[in-house]
């Protein structure tokens, strides 16, 4: 499952460059939801609370993609792969 | 491991660099620029220009919101920093950005309480447990990042949390880009859009390259094989004599971007008339301030912050590195006087800098000596 993640780039939780200046997206998978928060996972394991009211609604399984802790985006998963 | 390290796969890479090399004029010279600063470290980090015919040039555009702060706005910062009874919070972006008489990490160590956080929301939660303090956000960021002070600040009014401000830097990308389009210092032929500022815009905004000014521009993502994709498609364009918008990174952005983001920036924000740009000046319509809706947050009015003007050290560069007239190297300071132990300019702080990138990873050419001719 989190290999999947890694389709959208190597960037995790755990990014150590500048967040803002690097237009950070980091592609997390939600595990479990809270009201306006969820717990996500990123491709290295780690886990952490993202907002998520301006991606709702979400569900359980999908693929986000956060910056500083807010979620500003889904995958939109049928264009995965590179093309020529 | 279906899919992993596509994006980053070196047959396509090199499949992708034989086709570039096979499409280019040779007569024609090609100058690219890539808006985002994260593209630029994608660019040295991977060595992407050596897998470019030398007619494609890739030129280093405004996109790194730390290193296009003015040094007023960071000692304003400063000056609420210093505050006893603040709790200054920021990303780590900002700590080392030098104003005109040191950065934040400096301050801090001189007793200043001043916090690195990851996500405004963080700063939030310091309000909610400090509620005898003062939590102040310096947000910084296009508008990848404003959606999630502007998310916050909703929170804080919501929650009715008064002990919370936000000191706005928040910049937007097409005003910059239409002033450098506007000089007649640069000539360019093409732009790589950022993308995950398009996941919150979309791609309409830049329609505006096409139509008023004929130059194409493709949305990017952030891997390798994302970059070389996009100056595919963008040496495509100006071969076949297209001009338009295409997104590269579709698995990211939709073309009309994220409405929730976008509506609730403009619950939050409003923009101001005008706003300093380190290196470019004064550009109309460029930043944002806190709506009236929102004013009781904002720490400008909270602190009746001045409006300091500083100007850049007469060594640093930087502003003819943005605008993509000198290569970080030709600076006079670069690699001296300026480096990323002791950055003189903003350009040298944030890892994402085009000045930082290069020395970082820049790559140095060396006359080819074969084995055993001497």
């Amino acid at each position: 499952m989190k290999d999947d993640l890694t389709l959208l780039g190597n960037c995790t939780l755990d990014h150590d460059g500048c967040v803002v200046c690097s237009d950070a997206g980091i592609p997390v998978r939600v595990l479990s939801i809270d009201g306006d928060d969820a717990l996500c996972e990123d491709s290295a394991g780690n886990q952490t609370e993202i907002a998520v009211e301006l991606v709702a609604p979400v569900t359980q399984g999908e693929i986000m993609l956060t910056h500083g802790g807010v979620a500003i985006g889904k995958i939109e998963a049928e264009n995965l792969t590179p093309e020529r | 491991m279906k899919y992993v390290d596509e994006f980053r796969n070196a047959d396509l890479a090199r499949a992708v660099s034989a086709e570039i090399a096979s499409l280019v004029d040779p007569k024609r010279h090609y100058k690219i620029m890539e808006v985002c600063g994260g593209h630029t470290h994608t660019i040295y980090r991977h060595g992407i220009k050596d897998l470019l015919p030398d007619q494609v040039e890739l030129v280093h555009g405004p996109g790194c919101p730390v290193c296009v702060l003015p040094m007023g706005r960071v000692d304003e910062g400063i000056a609420i920093a210093e505050r006893p009874e603040v709790i200054f919070t920021c990303f780590g972006d900002m700590m080392r950005v030098p104003g005109s008489k040191g950065n934040l990490l400096e301050i801090k160590a001189e007793g200043a309480d001043i916090r690195m956080v990851y996500s405004p929301l963080d700063a939030l939660r310091i309000a909610h447990e400090n509620p005898d303090r003062e939590v102040v956000f310096y947000a910084i960021g296009f508008e990848t990042t404003a959606p999630s002070t502007a998310l916050t600040l909703q929170r804080a009014k919501k929650e009715g949390i008064e002990n919370f401000s936000v000191f706005c830097n928040h910049v937007t990308i097409v005003p910059p880009v239409r002033a450098l389009l506007d000089s007649p210092d640069l000539r360019l032929d093409a732009f790589i859009g950022p993308g995950h500022v398009s996941t919150v815009i979309g791609c309409r905004p830049y329609e505006f390259m096409p139509a008023d000014y004929g130059k194409p521009c493709v949305v990017a993502g952030f891997e390798p094989l994302d970059l070389m994709q996009s100056v595919l498609m963008l040496v495509r364009q100006l071969d076949e004599g297209r001009c338009e918008v295409e997104n590269q990174y579709g698995r990211a952005v939709l073309w009309e971007g994220n409405l929730k983001a976008l509506e609730a920036m403009s619950e939050v924000f409003e923009l101001r008339p005008y706003f300093e740009w380190r290196g470019l000046g004064f550009i109309a319509q460029s930043a944002l301030r806190l709506s009236a809706d929102y004013a009781d947050l904002d720490a400008e009015l909270r602190y009746s912050t001045p409006g300091v003007r500083v100007a850049d050290p007469k060594a640093c560069q930087c502003g003819e590195v943005l605008k993509g007239v000198l290569k970080p190297p030709e600076c006079k300071v670069f690699g001296t006087a300026c480096t990323p132990e002791r950055p003189l300019g903003a350009l040298m702080v944030s890892s994402e800098g085009a000045c930082a990138a290069y020395y970082n990873f820049g790559r140095k050419s060396f006359e080819k000596v074969e084995i055993g001719s001497r």
